[in-house]
């Protein structure tokens, strides 16, 4: 591509709930001019936004593409094709493969397949414990020296707190930091949604609220007694939100996430067993969902991310208790928060830039990719116009589970550039 | 007014119990005669599918089943402690090739019936699924209740137990809710979930729920085998609290009160040995009504394997 030329765009940036219009050059993968009527001559391409967003690509820090050891889900080759179609430039993968990502050799096999598969940098976190077993410290240094940035278990927490104070005062001053997936084992018995009117409805043992945020209070005073950085990923509950108020307002150095469908839904929609909205954290309840999306705008969460977890149907079918934990997220994240809360008013696409896109790559020690001269070019093109269909035909990820399947949402990604390359054009 | 499956209470309306109610009466009338046979399901087939043990519900499945002259047979399937959704979806697979008529399914796992439901053309009666739901068995409850308070509306039930592990507690509170009777739990707090249906009252304190005046006592059976952490300290100590005891008997046999429970029971547990003997222990009465109640549900449910056909003798208004 020798340029691009984007007229009529409207720019999103974390800044401003402001879109300004103008005209957008690409040459050789950075853009170079942001002004009115610009005209690049004849030679390159020219694409009329007409009034669409043109929104910094987003990053997610907190996916599952199960490669290697579950192609049947997901490969990192579709999973990046998926996060692709979603408008999503960058992911973090999360080590619960199998074997898990918990050696320097491992991270290499996942970089490798990377380079050959995927249009996108995907980034890889790393375990704490050997084989996720929470047992003893994985190749710590090993990760790190190959690029890891994030260590966490996800999918588990680490049972023992004696080793997780070690895993912390051991890698605490490295270059790195902790995520952490909030559960104690004791009281989520079979982990298949809240404890509430619906568990009880539906005649299955339900995870309380407080087994989330009891691992969380104990992860978070961890780290501040030893000085580790740590995030906290998918919070799912009132209480755990203010938790992490709290502990912020303490000085603790945190960082928090929450996923789209922790925002979207709620123990209700499980309606009789639908599998599609069975994730751990389980979906809580309504006055969760409102108290989530105030902890969004208030910043108690620094950041949102999907927790992409492809499962195949036939697992999915299964009976509610024996079918996987997990949804997809990566293709209807932007397309759903456009849908239920940009386009309501209930925030701006400044939150979602600053929130999906640049404090992510903040987090991971990356530079934000704002629309901005002198700025390598890394946005997608989205039409508030437009209409998504989550149809099979649409999805590239190997997987359909997700509660969109056959829905119609406002808004469409229509462009995704990264560099030199249209990743997407529809 | 005519359903494919009985998969649980919830989904019933009204009538529907109301209908299924009074058509297990003339069945009940069959049981006094000789020939207590009616040839309703003739040529029609059903599969009893039990993934947990059971001789109770099984047999009384399969005493109402003849007794409409259906051809029964005995799926015989594993009754270890779990049976995974993959290996049941493997065997609907197979029944639905054997074209039956009904299929009468038993899980450990909470929806596994429905999920049969939705995959085959036959009827699907929930036997009880984990701790979800036993529907005909909150029918045989209902049955009987109304024989004996033939106004039901506005007498008084209290379920005493486990009923947070309880498929039976949860669908004969609902259906009793239904019918207008107005339900009350007792039990540990740790077995009396605090998030159940907002129009049920809660007790922990055995003389708190007799202060409450119930026309009918529902006793659970209490078992302590479940999980390490225990929800109780003792059988003993349960007793003590919640249990039957010969006082507290002579008390509830001064009232009146009506005692049901749906078996098997533990004696000395939840209640003493007095109790079975007791004029006004409706046990021995659920059990018979629970036939009729069955065969008022196969003849009543109408599955999709006909080709098209009607079900001939299967008029349902």
């Amino acid at each position: 591509m020798a340029s691009l030329l984007i007229k009529n765009a409207r720019i999103a940036s974390e800044d401003t709930e402001e879109l300004a219009s103008a005209d957008v050059l690409v040459e050789k993968g950075v853009i170079t001019r942001i002004g009115k009527d610009i005209d690049s001559g004849s030679s390159g391409d020219v694409v009329d936004a007409a009034d669409k967003i043109l929104s910094p690509a987003m990053f997610d820090t907190h996916v599952h593409m199960r490669e290697p050891g579950q192609e049947a889900k997901e490969t990192i080759k579709t999973g990046t094709e998926a996060a692709i179609n979603g408008g999503v430039t960058g992911v973090v993968l999360m080590p619960n493969t199998s074997p898990a990502i918990d050696s320097a050799a491992m991270v290499r096999t996942i970089q490798d397949i990377a380079q050959k598969d995927a249009r996108i940098p995907v980034y890889t976190s790393g375990c704490i414990t050997k084989g996720r077993e929470g047992k003893e410290l994985a190749g710590i240094e090993g990760m790190l020296d190959a690029g890891v940035k994030m260590l966490t278990d996800d999918g588990d927490a680490v049972p023992d707190m004696l080793l997780l104070k070690r895993a912390m005062e051991y890698a605490g001053e490295f270059d790195c930091f902790f995520a952490s997936h909030c559960e104690i084992l004791e009281l989520s018995g079979p982990r298949a949604l809240n404890e509430g009117r619906v568990s009880y409805r539906l005649g299955i043992q339900g995870t309380p609220a407080c087994s989330e945020e009891i691992c969380m209070d104990r992860d978070i005073r961890l780290a501040h007694a030893t000085g580790a950085r740590l995030h906290i990923q998918h919070v799912s509950s009132k209480m755990g939100m203010e938790t992490i108020r709290w502990w912020k307002e303490m000085g603790a150095k945190l960082t928090a996430e929450v996923s789209p469908h922790h925002l979207l839904f709620n123990e209700e929609d499980i309606g009789n067993y639908d599998t599609n909205y069975k994730m751990n954290p389980p979906l809580r309840t309504a006055e969760d969902n409102a108290a989530l999306l105030q902890g969004l705008k208030d910043g108690v969460f620094d950041i949102i991310a999907t927790d992409h977890a492809p499962h195949t149907p036939f697992e999915k079918a299964q009976d509610f208790v024996n079918a996987p934990n997990g949804i997809t997220g990566l293709e209807t994240a932007v397309v759903s928060l456009y849908h239920h809360f940009i386009s309501k008013g209930e925030f701006d696409w400044n939150l979602l830039v600053k929130r999906y896109s640049a404090e992510p790559r903040r987090m991971m020690g990356l530079d934000p990719v704002p629309v901005a001269e002198g700025c390598r070019a890394e946005f997608f093109l989205f039409d508030p116009n437009g209409e998504t269909a989550f149809t099979t035909d649409f999805m590239r990820s190997k997987s359909r589970n997700t509660p969109f399947l056959n829905q119609t949402l406002n808004g469409s990604i229509d462009l995704v550039v990264r560099g030199d390359d249209i990743l997407l054009q529809r | 007014m005519t359903r494919k499956d009985l998969l649980d209470i919830e989904s019933l309306r009204q009538e529907e119990i109301e209908h299924l109610l009074d058509q297990a009466a003339p069945f009940k009338e069959l049981f006094t005669r000789s020939v207590k046979k009616v040839p309703a399901l003739k040529g029609k087939s059903v599969l009893t599918l039990f993934y947990e043990p059971s001789t109770r519900t099984l047999s009384s499945f399969e005493v109402a089943a003849k007794r409409l002259s259906a051809d029964v047979t005995t799926f015989d399937v594993p009754h270890s402690s779990v049976v995974k959704g993959e290996s049941v979806r493997d065997t609907i697979a197979t029944l639905q090739a054997m074209r039956t008529d009904y299929i009468i399914v038993r899980n450990q796992m909470a929806g596994i019936p429905l999920a049969i439901a939705r995959e085959t053309r036959a009827s699907v009666i929930n036997a009880g699924d984990g701790a979800h739901a036993h529907p005909t068995q909150a029918l045989l409850d209902g049955f009987t209740f109304r024989e004996v308070f033939p106004d039901s509306a506005g007498k008084k039930l209290l379920i005493v137990g486990d009923i947070l592990h309880s498929r039976v507690a949860r669908s004969t509170s609902i259906l009793m809710r239904k019918l207008g009777v107005e339900v009350a739990w007792l039990g540990p707090g740790s077995l009396v979930p605090k998030f159940g249906p907002s129009d049920i009252k809660r007790f922990t304190n055995y003389d708190e729920a007799m202060r409450w005046s119930p026309d009918a006592i529902y006793l659970l059976r209490i078992q302590m085998e479940r999980q390490s952490a225990p929800f109780f300290p003792s059988l003993r100590e349960y007793t003590k609290l919640y249990g039957l005891t010969q006082d507290r008997f002579k008390r509830i046999a001064d009232e009146g009160t009506y005692i049901m429970h749906p078996g098997p029971v533990n004696r000395g547990v939840e209640l003493c040995d007095e109790v079975m003997d007791y004029e006004r222990c409706l046990i021995d009465q659920q059990v018979e009504n629970g036939i009729a109640a069955r065969m008022a549900v196969l003849y009543w449910l109408k599955p999709n394997t006909g080709e098209g056909e009607a079900a001939g003798d299967k008029d349902t208004n």
